[in-house]
């Protein structure tokens, strides 16, 4: 499915993409507008998902301003062409929330760092691929290609902040194959949402789940 | 790092669990560091971090705004963060905070401002003031605690710094709201007192202020609201320990944009005209409604 395919890797950006970047390249030199300008573009998705994560509104509202903090100080870390600005900002805020949640869980181990990076991970975005090109039915559609077992483990883990480990020892499933759910629920919401005939592989296939 | 590094092997097992976020934060330092190194291609981790962002449109994640507050605090504290660690990129030159360098502004009032002055004053400053502009007033002198801080040795500075720090929170926490007004108080004639207050939409004044002289006896340092050409209206005094610091909320009063709060060394509380000259004064400015 070479459509697909030229979708996913050559999109070219979005007039939203274009002008993110063009904000971003502004925050990166210290212009204070600019990052009121972002903040206001993702403040809710933002707050909306430290607020998920932590079920805490106070504690959610640190969270956004810690990871609008670390946009401010490390949006030259941003790389063009890896990803959106949006799910670069997101996925800080993500991180945080995660972070904020295991402090307050004695059982896992966190080291406290004064300036945290933000996750240097970065991935071609598929995001305005998903939200424009599906509505909310076919959405509901891919989720329900994954098992239950499949997407209690993804939701465990994005949704509750656990680590594989923790999902491992809460659901009384041994840690090989928490992994092994977690890796092809993924693969499946890949399939569903942009179909991957020419595109990944599963390295692992074939090693059950 | 001691530790063997990690196979690429291993980071390839790991790729589900980091892109979703659910590695021990050392196991995701560990894949970050391999990631860095690596020859070989990892496309897992791009395979499976593609679907991540689309997992927030499948959560049935519900929105909701945050409160009006947030916004002003980040940008507070982004200000703050600026004025200690001025952005270098020769590409384009960032607004500098108005008060990083100098909190006794030049435009300091030396006396009560006639009323045309002050009509003058406010269009100029309703003129500048945009968001930002708003922003960096406050995040200023937040700033001055931060680099003011740095080198103290004495225990009574370092407490007068911390006990600064909690009345500029306290005037964040107001100026945040909606329907307040900001001041910066700057120093008057013979006096190196300065600070920042807010207005609360009763009217009533929050301040914080640094630097002022000790009061004895019986003196407080009085607060007065001047609106237009009328007469200044006391609305509370203070005493000041040796540490210069004041911190201190008045009564409720009218207190519209673009009225001049002014500061005074008074003998006894309960002045109804103000003893020249002024320690400190400024004018409230109502922030640009945001967006």
């Amino acid at each position: 499915m070479n459509e697909s395919q030229s979708g996913l890797r050559g999109r070219t950006a979005s007039p939203a993409d274009d002008a993110d970047r063009a904000v971003l390249a502004l925050v990166t030199a210290g212009q204070l507008d600019a990052l009121q300008d972002l903040y206001d573009r993702y403040k809710t998705m933002a707050y909306s998902i430290a607020l998920r994560i932590t079920s805490d509104a106070s504690l959610a509202e640190d969270v956004v301003q810690d990871a609008f903090l670390g946009v401010w100080r490390n949006a030259g870390r941003y790389v063009e062409g890896r990803g959106s600005v949006k799910t670069w900002v997101l996925s800080i805020v993500h991180h945080r929330a995660v972070d904020a949640v295991r402090r307050r869980r004695p059982t896992t181990e966190l080291p406290e760092r004064e300036d945290v990076p933000p996750p240097a991970l970065q991935v071609p975005d598929i995001w305005q691929d998903v939200a424009a090109g599906l509505d909310r039915a076919e959405i509901a559609a891919a989720m329900e290609t994954l098992s239950t077992v499949q997407r209690e483990a993804i939701e465990l883990a994005y949704w509750g902040g656990l680590t594989q480990q923790e999902i491992s020892d809460r659901t009384g499933t041994p840690l090989g194959t928490v992994k092994s759910r977690v890796r092809l629920g993924l693969l499946a919401l890949r399939r569903a949402l942009v179909g991957d005939e020419a595109g990944f592989t599963d390295p692992f296939a074939g090693d059950g789940a | 790092m001691t530790e063997p590094r990690m196979t690429h092997e291993q980071a390839r097992d790991l790729a589900a669990g980091y892109v979703l976020g659910a590695l021990e934060r050392s196991e995701e330092d560990a894949v970050r560091d391999h990631l860095a190194t690596c020859t070989e291609p990892h496309p897992e981790f791009a395979a499976f971090g593609e679907v991540v962002p689309a997992l927030v449109e499948l959560g049935d994640l519900e929105l909701v705004e945050p409160p009006a507050a947030l916004g002003a605090r980040i940008m507070a504290a982004a200000a703050a963060d600026l004025a200690a660690h001025p952005r270098v990129t020769p590409a384009a030159t960032p607004p500098a905070p108005p008060a990083l360098s100098a909190p006794a502004a030049p435009t300091a009032p030396t006396a009560f401002p006639t009323p045309a002055e002050r009509a003058q004053r406010e269009e100029r400053r309703r003129a500048r003031t945009t968001r930002l502009d708003w922003v960096l007033r406050i995040a200023a002198v937040v700033a001055i605690v931060a680099v003011g801080a740095w080198g103290l040795n004495l225990q009574q500075q370092l407490d007068a710094a911390q006990r600064f720090d909690r009345a500029v929170a306290s005037v964040i926490q107001v100026a945040g709201q909606a329907g307040s007004k900001t001041v910066i108080l700057s120093a008057g004639k013979d006096s190196t007192a300065s600070g920042i207050a807010a207005v609360r939409p009763d009217g009533s004044v929050v301040l914080a202020m640094r630097d002022l002289p000790a009061t004895s006896g019986s003196q407080v340092y009085e607060t007065w609201v001047i609106v237009g050409s009328e007469a200044p209206v006391a609305v509370g005094g203070f005493p000041v320990d040796s540490n210069g610091i004041g911190s201190f909320t008045t009564r409720a009063a009218t207190t519209p944009p673009g009225a001049v709060i002014a500061v005074t060394l008074e003998p006894h509380e309960g002045n109804t005209a103000p003893t020249l000259p002024i320690v400190a004064a400024g004018v409230a400015i109502a922030p640009p409604p945001s967006s």
